[in-house]
This record gives C-alpha cells, sequence and structure tokens, in this order.
C-alpha cells in the first residue's frame, strides 16, 4: 500500500470552466426522460387510430403552413387548445413549454422584421410556428412512438425503413443510458482543471461510437439467429371504431374551414 | 461521515427511495443488499451526489450536500475528490485512450506534475497488478481487467470513501476472491468502503455491517452481516432469495 | 441548423424533397451493395449514435458551450451513403417525435445536414487524403472537409431563407415566409458558422476520429481504393446548385439586396399597421376583441371565443394542479 494512500489527500481545486458536463448532462438526461414517459402511455389515447393521428397532423401542418388567413389559424388554435386542455396537466406544461420556446425564439429572430414596419410576416410566421409544434407535440405526447412508426407503413414507407426507426429509438435510449453513465463519470472524475477538455469529450463520443458498432453486430447476429431474411413486416390491426369516424368528420370540418377562409 | 436523515428520491412519479434513514461511520465497510430495483443503485447515485434527495438531508463530514451547493464548482470537486465511484459497468467509465492516461486523468486534474503524476499512476498499476497493459486501449480489455483499471482510476484521486456498484458482477470466481480481498485491505487501510452486491457467498468476507432493502424501496434490515444471512426468512420476504436457498 | 416549419414555403419545401428523393434511392441502394454485414442494424444504432452526438455540449472558449451536427465525422466513419441515411433517420425522428425540426422542412433540413454536410464533408476530406498519403494528410483532410462541409450547409440553409420573401409574397408583396433576403440571411448564417460553429466541427472531430483510429482502428470505414477524381467534386456541387437553381428560376438574380429590404420597408410603412391581417378581418388589439372576428359570422366568433376561453381555463387549473401534485408526491406520508 504505497502511503499517499494511506494518508488524507489535502486539496483545493482550481477553478474551471466545465459547465459543458452539466449542460450535456441535462440534455440527454431530457431526451431519456422523453423516453422513458412513452411506456407510461396507456393504449392510445381517445382510441383513435394512430394513422389517423398521423394523418391528420401532417395535413393540419400543411393547411398551416399554406394558409394566409389569420381566421383560419385563430380557428386551428382554438382546437388545439380544446385537445390540449383534455390532456393531463404534466403533459400540458410540457408541450407548452417546448412549443412556446421555439415560438419566441422565432419572435425574437423576426423582431428587427418588426422594427421594420412588417408586423404581418412576424406575427403571422410567430402564429403558425407556435401552432405547428403545439399539434406535433400532442401527437408525440398523446400516442405511443411504437403505433406511430408502424401507422407510417399505411403511408407507403417502406418496412425497412420502420425497422430501422424502431431500431434508432430502443437504441437512443440504450446509448443515451450508457452515455448519460460516461458523462456521469467524467463529472467525477473532473476534481480540478481539465486541461484537455476536447479528449475527453471525444473520448466519450469515440467510446459510444465504438459500442455502437458493436452492438450493430451483435444484433445483426441475433436477428441472423431468429431467422431474419431482411423481410419486417409491421402488423397492425385496423378496426373502425366511432372515435376514428369522429376523428374523420374532425378533418373534414378542419379542411372546410381551411378552404372558407384559408385564401391559398 | 455519511448521515442520511429520512432520504426520499423519486423520478418522473416513480418512488426509488423512500424513508432511508443511515449513518455510516469514517473506515467503516457496509455492504448493500437488496432484490433488482430496490433502489441501491440510486442510493449511491445520491451519496456521490448525482442526484439529489426530493425529501430528507444528506450530511458528508457534517456538511449538508444540497444542489445549490454542488452547483458551486469549487465545492462540488472538492466533494467529488472525497467520494471514489466505481460504477457499475466499467466500459461507461473509461474513456481515455490508453490504461496510463486513463489513471492519469485524476492526478493531472489536480495539477501534480508530471512526475508525481507517474508515481502515483505506477503505484496505482502496481497495487492492482495490473502493470503489463499500462499502455493498452481500455476498450479492448477483459472484464475484469477493465474493473480494476476503472478501481485504480478512483484510487488515483485518493478519496476518501469508495463506493461500488456490484463490483463482482461478471468477474470470475478468482477474480471475486481477489477483490474481496482488495477490498478487505483498502478498508484496513482507513478507507471507508460501500459495496453494493448480490454476492451472498462473499459478502461476509465483504463487510461486517449489510443492510438490506426491501422492495418499498426502504432499508427492511440494518444489521452485523453474519446475522443478517441467517435471518432466511427476511432474505426470502424481500425477494433477494428464493424457496431453495440455501442451495444444499 | 434544424429549420422549423413555416419559415420555408411548402413549395420549397416540396422542391427540396424533389431533390432529395434521388439522393435518398441512390444512397439505400449503394448501402445495400457496399456496406458491412451489420448494415441494416447500423444504420438505426448510427442513427442513435448522430442524434445522441447532437445532444453533447462542447466547450468554447469562454465557457459558454456549442454542439456539432457531425456530418462530416459519420460519413467517415460509417461512409458517406450509410451517414446520409442515419442522419436523415435522426432528423425525421426530431422532427415527428421531438418537435426539433419541421416535418415539412423535414427534406430541406435532410438536404444541408445529411446530404451537403456528409457528402460534401467526405468527398473533399477523401480528396485530400489520397493526394497527401500521410497522417498528416488525412486529418487535413478531416479538418477540411468538415468545416467547409458544415459551412456549405449553412449556405445551404441561409440561401433556403432567402429566395423565401424574393419568390412568396402576399397580394401586397409582403413576405408569407422567412421575411429575410439572401443580403440578410447569409451574413446572419455565415459569419457565426464561419468563425464558431465550424471551428467546433473541425476540431470536435478530429478529436473524435483520432480516438477511434487509436483504439478501434478497424470500425472505420474503408472507402474505395481508387482515387477521387475532381469531377466528382464538381459533380457534388452542382447537384447542391441544382434545387437552388430550380427556385431562383424566373427570379433575376441581380436583383435582391438594399432594393429588396426598402421595398419590404417602405411597403410597411406605406401600407400602414397591420394591411394584410386587416384586410382578413384581424385586429391587433385583442386576440378575439369583442368576441367577434370579422370574417366570421358574430355567433360562430362568439362561439370560438367562449371555447377558447373554457379551453384556456382548463389547462390553467391542470398545470396548476400539475405543480401541486408534484409537490405532493415529494412528501409521501410516512
Amino acid at each position: 500500500m504505497p502511503d499517499w494512500l494511506v494518508k488524507n489527500q489535502p486539496y483545493s481545486p482550481p477553478p474551471d470552466k466545465d459547465q459543458f458536463i452539466n449542460k450535456s448532462i441535462l440534455s440527454i438526461l431530457r431526451i431519456l426522460s422523453k423516453l422513458k414517459s412513452q411506456s407510461g402511455y396507456q393504449m392510445d389515447k381517445f382510441q383513435v387510430n394512430a394513422a389517423l393521428k398521423v394523418a391528420f397532423t401532417f395535413l393540419l401542418v400543411i393547411l398551416l403552413s399554406l394558409s394566409t388567413s389569420y381566421t383560419f389559424i385563430l380557428v386551428v388554435d382554438v382546437y388545439l387548445l380544446v385537445v390540449l386542455s383534455l390532456m393531463e396537466g404534466k403533459e400540458i406544461v410540457k408541450i407548452l413549454s417546448v412549443s412556446l420556446a421555439m415560438a419566441i425564439f422565432t419572435f425574437m429572430i423576426l423582431l428587427p422584421n418588426v422594427v421594420l414596419g412588417n408586423t404581418y410576416t412576424s406575427m403571422m410566421i410567430t402564429l403558425k410556428v407556435l401552432s405547428t409544434l403545439i399539434a406535433v407535440n400532442i401527437l408525440s405526447h398523446s400516442t405511443r412512438w411504437h403505433s406511430i412508426t408502424s401507422a407510417l407503413r399505411r403511408f407507403g414507407v417502406p418496412n425497412i425503413f420502420i425497422l430501422v426507426l424502431d431500431i434508432t429509438i430502443k437504441y437512443i435510449s440504450m446509448l443515451g443510458d450508457f452515455s448519460l453513465n460516461m458523462l456521469y463519470s467524467l463529472k467525477l472524475r473532473s476534481v480540478g482543471r481539465n486541461n484537455n477538455k476536447y479528449a475527453s469529450m471525444a473520448g466519450i463520443s469515440g467510446t459510444m461510437f465504438i459500442k455502437s458498432k458493436e452492438m450493430a453486430e451483435d444484433m445483426y447476429a441475433a436477428m441472423e439467429c431468429r431467422g431474419f431474411t431482411g423481410e419486417y413486416t409491421v402488423h397492425n390491426k385496423w378496426k373502425w371504431s366511432m372515435a376514428d369516424l369522429l376523428y374523420i368528420l374532425k378533418t373534414v370540418a378542419i379542411i372546410t374551414a381551411f378552404l372558407y377562409w384559408g385564401r391559398i | 461521515m455519511i448521515d442520511l436523515k429520512e432520504v426520499s428520491y423519486s423520478y418522473e412519479g416513480t418512488i426509488a427511495l423512500k424513508n432511508i434513514n443511515l449513518h455510516i461511520e469514517k473506515g467503516e465497510a457496509v455492504a448493500l443488499l437488496g432484490a433488482n430495483g430496490t433502489g441501491k443503485s440510486t442510493l449511491l447515485k445520491l451519496l456521490n451526489g448525482l442526484l439529489s434527495p426530493n425529501q430528507g438531508v444528506y450530511r458528508f463530514n457534517h456538511q449538508e450536500i444540497t444542489p445549490k451547493k454542488l452547483k458551486d464548482p469549487i465545492f462540488s470537486k472538492k466533494f467529488h475528490q472525497k467520494i471514489g465511484f466505481v460504477f457499475q459497468n466499467s466500459d461507461t467509465q473509461l474513456f481515455c485512450p490508453d490504461v496510463y492516461d486513463e489513471i492519469a486523468f485524476g492526478p493531472r486534474q489536480m495539477g501534480m506534475n508530471e512526475s508525481e503524476v507517474a508515481k502515483r499512476v505506477n503505484d496505482c498499476l502496481d497495487l492492482l497488478g495490473i502493470q503489463s497493459f499500462k499502455h493498452r486501449q481500455p476498450y479492448h480489455l477483459s472484464g475484469g481487467e477493465k474493473r480494476k483499471v476503472a478501481i485504480a482510476c478512483v484510487l488515483a484521486l485518493n478519496p476518501e470513501v469508495l463506493i461500488l456498484d456490484e463490483p463482482m458482477n461478471g468477474l470470475d470466481p478468482r477474480t471475486q476472491r481477489w477483490l474481496v480481498d482488495f477490498l478487505a485491505t483498502l478498508n484496513q487501510a482507513g478507507k471507508t468502503v460501500i459495496t453494493s452486491t448480490h454476492n451472498l457467498d462473499l459478502v461476509q468476507e465483504l463487510s461486517k455491517r449489510a443492510i438490506l432493502f426491501d422492495e418499498s424501496h426502504g432499508i427492511a434490515a440494518d444489521l452485523p452481516t453474519e446475522t443478517l444471512l441467517e435471518k432466511i426468512d427476511l432474505l426470502k420476504r424481500v425477494n433477494l432469495v428464493d424457496e431453495s436457498y440455501p442451495f444444499h | 441548423m434544424h429549420i422549423p416549419d413555416n419559415y420555408l414555403s411548402p413549395s420549397t419545401c416540396m422542391v427540396m424533397g424533389a431533390a432529395m428523393l434521388p439522393v435518398w434511392t441512390v444512397a439505400v441502394s449503394k448501402v445495400k451493395t457496399e456496406a458491412t454485414k451489420a448494415k441494416l442494424p447500423m444504420i438505426g444504432i448510427g442513427a442513435a449514435f448522430s442524434f445522441l452526438l447532437m445532444m453533447f455540449n462542447i466547450p468554447l472558449p469562454g465557457g459558454t458551450t456549442g454542439h456539432a451536427i457531425g456530418g462530416t465525422l459519420l460519413a467517415i466513419l460509417l461512409g458517406p451513403y450509410a451517414a446520409c441515411i442515419a442522419i436523415t433517420v435522426t432528423l425525421f425522428i426530431q422532427a415527428l417525435l421531438f418537435g426539433d425540426g419541421g416535418i415539412l422542412s423535414f427534406a430541406a433540413n435532410s438536404f444541408n445536414m445529411a446530404f451537403i454536410a456528409s457528402f460534401l464533408g467526405y468527398f473533399i476530406y477523401k480528396f485530400i487524403k489520397d493526394r497527401a498519403k500521410t497522417a498528416k494528410g488525412e486529418y487535413l483532410g478531416i479538418i477540411v472537409g468538415s468545416y467547409v462541409g458544415l459551412n456549405m450547409a449553412a449556405l445551404a440553409t441561409a440561401i433556403e431563407f432567402g429566395i423565401q420573401p424574393l419568390l412568396f409574397t402576399n397580394a401586397e408583396g409582403l413576405p408569407l415566409y422567412s421575411p429575410y433576403p439572401l443580403s440578410v440571411s447569409i451574413p446572419a448564417m455565415m459569419i457565426p458558422h464561419l468563425l464558431v460553429a465550424g471551428v467546433i466541427e473541425a476540431l470536435f472531430t478530429v478529436a473524435i476520429y483520432s480516438f477511434i483510429k487509436k483504439v478501434s482502428p478497424d470500425t472505420i470505414f474503408e472507402g474505395t481504393k481508387h482515387k477521387i477524381h475532381p469531377i466528382y467534386g464538381l459533380l457534388v456541387t452542382l447537384i447542391c446548385l441544382t434545387p437552388l437553381g430550380l427556385l431562383a428560376s424566373g427570379t433575376a438574380w441581380g436583383e435582391w439586396g438594399a432594393d429588396e429590404i426598402k421595398n419590404v420597408v417602405s411597403g410597411g410603412k406605406q401600407l400602414g399597421f397591420t394591411p394584410a391581417g386587416m384586410k382578413n378581418g384581424f385586429s391587433f388589439n385583442a386576440i378575439l376583441p369583442d368576441y367577434s372576428v370579422t370574417g366570421l359570422p358574430e355567433i360562430a366568433g362568439y362561439l370560438l371565443s367562449a371555447v377558447a376561453g373554457v379551453a384556456i381555463m382548463m389547462i390553467i387549473f391542470k398545470i396548476i394542479s400539475s405543480f401541486h401534485k408534484k409537490n405532493s408526491r415529494e412528501i409521501p406520508k410516512s
């Protein structure tokens, strides 16, 4: 046993700017918590088929982008508010905070334009950005992601692409967990001044890459063992329900509103 | 040295620790036992300041550890130097291109000059018997070798407390035995050693005191290891072992 | 660099989609023929890697942080075709599930980050590496490739923004989408990218590459043995310019500039406070003034206001109670 190890270490750390570790930890944590909250969702809320929801959200995004009418956007906003008000408080906070942050950012970017006198464009774009984000976030917060990806099958997206999407989502959480622990370990061992911060972050990223390559090879081996031949079929049963019908009525209403006020 | 008062922790609505009271003296060796998912890892992360309790007080060396204090980089670094943490998955702990740099990472941060760093790294390599792969890449070592490197790079910081999260996992029986003896030596040298483990055969040699977690994320028992291991009904009740235990 | 929806016109997005379609098609068929055994999982897991890489904050001088895109890095590590698909998948997940980057602008984002940043960066890297043939030459290739790749991606983004006010205005001549002309959008995008973001990208790319090269060189994509002919560089540049040409056809190039802003400014002043909005029956005094929205029948306007009011009240109530719940959860009764 070396004697330095037996003695207590008198130590006062030198100052260093290493906020990047904490910031990285926070952004990974945010991703992981969003992925984790996914597993908590009951079968899709309101029991509407995910394919319909995805189609409707896409349609809404397109119509919002095309529209030049404030009235149409306001009608959509009121509709989105109603949907939002039926969700859980926790989710409302998440959806609104993400969407508002981006809308405010957009408004800031457009601020010089307002000063120049063009309030119309700035207000319109900010409002559209906000509405679009709320619509997309409602979709991602109220539908299980697996339902969303398999719903894409209905729009002619190849099975193989959906398989890749599913793998990606799964591995974001696995590699995310791995990299979170690496960042934790970097944080715990960063007890002083790090003179080569890039090397540390590169070590973490590089290790993550090598790890991901290994995982990919393992996964391929496992797929082969289970008889994977390159074909992947997405199974989902489609049964019409009352909720679906109502959902389609709602879609028709939005399109009518668009045609009435939309004025491309 | 370590003092937890009514500490609870929950994440996204899931309770991970409930009402934990725990006191650990300087120089003690403590083992944490419990079924999977009972909160052992969460407690270890909390002791390291990676998580902060939602409720209750955590004191280290009579000083309350709060998120606010940990935001101060000087305080937080001083604190992290005193507590070393060996992660469950050694892969996550190693991010330098070779073993020497890996172990030198801490001492270099502490502002030692290169000759002091070299001495310290070599001492650590000797201590763990890994002098032969000084210049190999940590990533390609075997599981047992990686664990040794991870322990070496934590020891290089000369922490007062050493915390290990299931260090025996994935090691062969010989290395497990070696590790238990090594931790005992460290403990005798005055280090406080806190270990979580599932290994009921070796836990007696690991520490005299054992803390058992139950599935409601609280402490079910805090007893001398020998006494705890005799309470087979208790071990069964917390789902740590099944009906066939002890296996003979 | 993730463009949200409504910054670009839907027709711009369609043009970008049309430009990406052949790229994706070629990339998929190339990956099928040339990638290694673990190709399919590698693309998914590579996409997860690229997703997380964008989450990593890297220190900047002065204590602030930024993050890399990793387009060129991924192309060097996985090969440009696999990288293109992996980044596309990342962007898709970010847009659809995380609300980061738009759904309509997905193709434009793919064009900038999955296509330009990875292909152009990779070709520059390969071009320099093939000619220099030393380790230094290789690193020079990585630095120049990732720096130029990122900056060209930023330039493409700036151009996409900048042509919006030229092409898409309403009857009053007010821009419908991103209102800044090229003379504003290019410097606004390029100055920070040339000075800061490009430098981070290059430094980080080199650092990660050299780590992997040291630790596990066999995991890096090998690439073709033969040299890349300069003609390919020209080809890539031309492909980069194609959608631009499509978009700009019919618009005289010399027209943009100070005149453009002046027009917008004088247009705005000339038309007063809220020209187009007033025509469509919107007043800025309140969101739903007097419970009626012009252009809507009075009853409908009243109803709309009422529904909005109820929904807002419910949202506020739920937000408050969600905070309340959170607090009460933290104090479990023992």
